[in-house]
């Protein structure tokens, strides 16, 4: 049993509640992310008592603010972005642990107080704590952070323990493979790997976790989740906002880096992966690594995998808007794909043959995020030839992330009456409807995940290398021709003519989730 | 009279109509413009639960055992099936029904979850259609729990084998059951969860977490006694918390023999449970204890490593999440 190398004090509880003493920094303590999801993860966690009596919160960043004034300003963004109405008695037992350092990300000095800190955390606990160190910041920054952290000795505190310390980095992990192998190599010089935590939010939503147990738990899927059986497979990230107020950011981004290379190449690997041997993170990892090292180099170029455009102008839920070179910050000769789309083939025994297309954008027809897996349709011996009455579908198995989570299937089924006519039904499962919608946010379960030192549903280091091993060349490329190629699609549509083509010529075509 | 059955809400139907009466109250309820699921599937229900309200059980203690199971059904969605049994001598037919249903609107379009209740009033005249009658008010292919509250003996459950059998969990609340009730031959021991122990989750957890971060060896070196002591209202959660710790110093290693884990109903103002380990050593402590009311906990400990003074959230699970954690965890 799983539970027998646990703290006796620990077995029969849920691996979730048993979370170690623990402090955790959030570097980048005044951020936007900081403000919306990660104060409002550890009320939420505390809130339904996750957290251990002894949990301390420090706030590191380059602003100078006292304790209470961070206090003051994690209050405000609990209050405002929480998905509970904050308790005043929850919110005191959080704030009366919170403290804030200020200081350089790069500067030893306020690396030292912050050990000394942490230290005298401890001599007046009593008491060993877990130091997990959450980097939030923009990435120019992450490679000093982790540097002092290695410099001043925090990195290294109780190794070899159960307490020892953590890392947890938000994406980009790099913005090519020279600089992901790069800053993994930073990272490695002072942590080891089991010490990482890469999240890629998308892995803490409940649907994509939902992936694995309907994979695997159900005899059904399974027997069929190969190429005999299956005809495409298609994913799908879409945005209906644009580029907002974040044109200088996404500028240095666009759609491939910004979305495709993490988080739609993650549903991937999980949707394609071979079942792991367990459940342990590393079985899981390894397998995903697997599959995406199996896939194929992608041929650019006319004819190739890929296609890139820009939303031009066009209207979005009724109002008009304006196109991606209009948008506040944008070069008026832009070269960044505000849309990607990739065809993708994957060289093993399960999948050769089979495509599997991935696309995301801004500005598309609506926010949605799904995995839909498209059967082979059935030998037509018995319903070929009259099309008019036997109106048929491929079995198609989609998985929507976001919004309205849950699962359908589309079935052929035969229309009431006398005649034998058919028609393609939808059976579904929402997850609002059957257990309601005021669940647990990503970052709740991530934070949590890296506390009680669970790495399942993080990115290991090869994994992003193995992703960015195919991006690069097509970054490359696009680089390299400027706006060459770049076709445009009208905001508020389902993308450019230039992506349909990539599926033309096996007859697929996207759907219109 | 059958105070439990009129005290529960819903709408008295013919015993060969619930089927359709639940169509018929859903309709209506459409009609009114009220929530009520467009199809079949919209009722999402995930398991049946059998809610038994024993002998013991008033009136006022059922509606808040209804009560409790809706709220509980708000978060699953179930097909509930309550059982009100009576004695035969109480007169009227042996078997009546009443039917209930409710939908719960969330924070979006999609998130309207349905419950429906059938709840049913016998004699144990009508105890051979019972089983047949039960049956047919489930959903089929889903699992079942059976919920047994205040039930006065334990040897009448016999009559609700065909129940107890298949049931994936059945659930207790030892602090009103019979003395005997975990000692009943059960036709499935390990489908057996008692409340009171889930209700003390957070205790459990909490306590759990703090002595987890010292080694076994430490907490058990020296211990030569534990003493749990509960407010008057907490006997069955005073009861449940020293088997677990006495359970778990085992395993850490105390030897049977060096010391017993005391439960006392006396305690200090202000305090609801407590737990005080005793150690040879003078300097050596720990002991927690917590004022439930008041939501707060305080740790006091000393393993060699310092004196160590921790406050900490305390409350006892709500009896609808205690529900749940007796079922799925």
């Amino acid at each position: 049993m799983a539970d027998s190398g646990r703290h006796p004090f620990l077995q029969g509880l849920s691996k979730h509640r048993g979370a170690p003493p623990t402090v955790v920094v959030i570097f980048g303590a005044s951020g936007d992310l900081t403000a919306r999801k990660l104060l409002p993860a550890v009320y939420n966690l505390s809130h339904d008592n996750l957290l251990p009596a002894d949990f301390h919160l420090v706030g590191f960043g380059r602003k100078v603010m006292a304790d209470l004034e961070f206090r003051a300003v994690a209050e405000a963004a609990v209050k405002e972005f929480s998905r509970r109405e904050p308790e005043p008695a929850v919110w005191a037992r959080v704030a009366a642990r919170t403290s804030y350092v200020a200081g350089g990300y790069d500067e030893p000095a306020a690396f030292q107080r912050l050990a000394v800190q942490l230290a005298e955390m401890e001599r007046q606990l009593g008491r060993d704590l877990q130091r997990i160190f959450y980097v939030s910041t923009p990435p120019s920054v992450f490679a000093p952070i982790i540097e002092q952290l290695g410099a001043c000795g925090l990195a290294a505190v109780h190794r070899d323990t159960p307490l020892h310390s953590k890392v947890i980095i938000e994406k980009p992990y790099g913005k090519d493979l020279a600089s992901a192998l790069a800053l993994n190599a930073a990272i490695r010089g002072v942590f080891a790997e089991h010490q990482v935590y890469r999240i890629d939010h998308y892995l803490g939503k409940e649907t994509v976790q939902d992936l694995l147990v309907q994979r695997f738990a159900n005899a059904i899927f399974e027997p069929l989740w190969n190429r005999n059986f299956i005809a495409s497979v298609q994913i799908t990230v879409a945005e209906e906002v644009g580029v907002g107020l974040r044109g200088g950011y996404y500028e240095q981004s666009g759609c491939l880096r910004d979305m495709l290379q993490n988080h739609t190449m993650q549903l991937l690997a999980l949707t394609a992966m071979e079942p792991p041997g367990s459940l342990a993170p590393e079985a899981i990892r390894d397998e995903k690594v697997k599959v995406l090292n199996a896939i194929q180099p992608l041929a650019v170029g006319p004819g190739g995998d890929v296609a890139r455009a820009q939303y031009a102008a066009g209207m979005v839920a009724g109002r008009p808007v304006p196109g991606y070179l209009e948008e506040e910050g944008i070069a008026s000769a832009s070269a960044t794909e505000t849309y990607a789309a990739l065809r993708l083939s994957i060289n093993n025994w399960r999948w050769q043959g089979v495509p599997f297309y991935l696309r995301s954008g801004k500005r598309l027809a609506r926010r949605v995020s799904e995995i839909a897996v498209n059967f082979r349709r059935p030998p037509g011996t018995l319903f070929a030839g009259e099309a008019a009455r036997f109106d048929l579908s491929a079995n198609t198995l989609s998985f929507q992330i976001q919004p309205d989570e849950g699962l359908s299937l589309i079935l052929n089924t035969k229309i009431p009456g006398l005649e034998t006519r058919t028609q393609p039904v939808k059976m579904s499962f929402r997850y609002a409807t059957t257990f309601g919608s005021n669940t647990a946010e990503a970052y709740e379960r991530l934070v949590l995940d890296a506390i009680i030192g669970d790495g399942t549903l993080f990115i290991r280091g090869d994994e992003t290398e193995a992703s960015w091993r195919r991006c690069t060349p097509v970054l490359d490329s696009w680089r390299a021709a400027g706006r060459e190629g770049m076709d445009t699609y009208p905001a508020g549509s389902w993308g450019p003519a230039s992506a349909d083509a990539l599926l033309a010529g096996a007859q697929h075509r996207w759907r219109q989730p | 009279m059958e105070p439990i059955f009129e005290a529960l809400p819903g709408l008295e139907v013919p015993v060969d109509g619930i089927g359709r009466s639940l169509a018929r109250m859903w309709a209506e309820e459409a009609a009114g413009g009220r929530p009520a699921p467009e199809a079949e599937d919209a009722k999402a229900t995930q398991v049946n639960f059998v809610l038994h309200l024993g002998f013991n059980t008033d009136a006022a203690d059922a509606a808040r055992q209804f009560a409790t199971v809706l709220r509980f059904a708000q978060r699953y969605p179930c097909r509930v099936v309550g059982l009100c049994p009576r004695d035969s001598d109480a007169g009227g037919p042996p078997l009546r029904a009443k039917v209930y249903g409710e939908c719960f609107l969330g924070r979006t379009r999609a998130d309207k979850r349905c419950v429906e209740f059938v709840m049913l009033s016998y004699d144990r005249r009508a105890r051979a259609q019972l089983e047949d009658q039960v049956s047919i008010c489930l959903s089929t292919d889903l699992p079942l729990y059976y919920w047994a509250h205040r039930f006065a003996d334990s040897g009448r459950l016999a009559d609700y084998r065909f129940l107890l059998g298949q049931a994936k969990r059945v659930i207790l609340d030892s602090a009103g059951s019979p003395a005997d009730a975990m000692r009943y031959p059960w036709p499935n021991p390990a489908a057996i969860r008692d409340l009171a122990y889930c209700r003390l989750l957070s205790v459990r957890q909490s306590v759990g977490q703090f002595l987890a971060a010292y080694a076994p060896a430490a907490l058990t070196e020296g211990l030569s006694g534990v003493e749990v002591r509960h407010g008057p209202a907490w006997r069955a959660e005073g009861g449940v918390l020293a088997k677990w710790v006495g359970e778990r110093l085992a395993a850490c290693g105390w030897a049977a023999g060096a010391g017993e884990v005391e439960v006392r109903e006396r305690l200090a103002a202000g305090l609801d449970l407590s737990l005080r380990f005793r150690y040879a050593q003078e300097l050596k402590a720990f002991s927690w204890s917590g004022d439930l009311a008041a939501g707060q906990a305080l740790f006091r400990a000393d393993f060699g490593l310092g004196r160590t003074e921790l406050t900490s959230g305390v409350a006892l699970l709500a009896p609808e999440v205690a529900l749940s954690e007796a079922m799925f965890f």
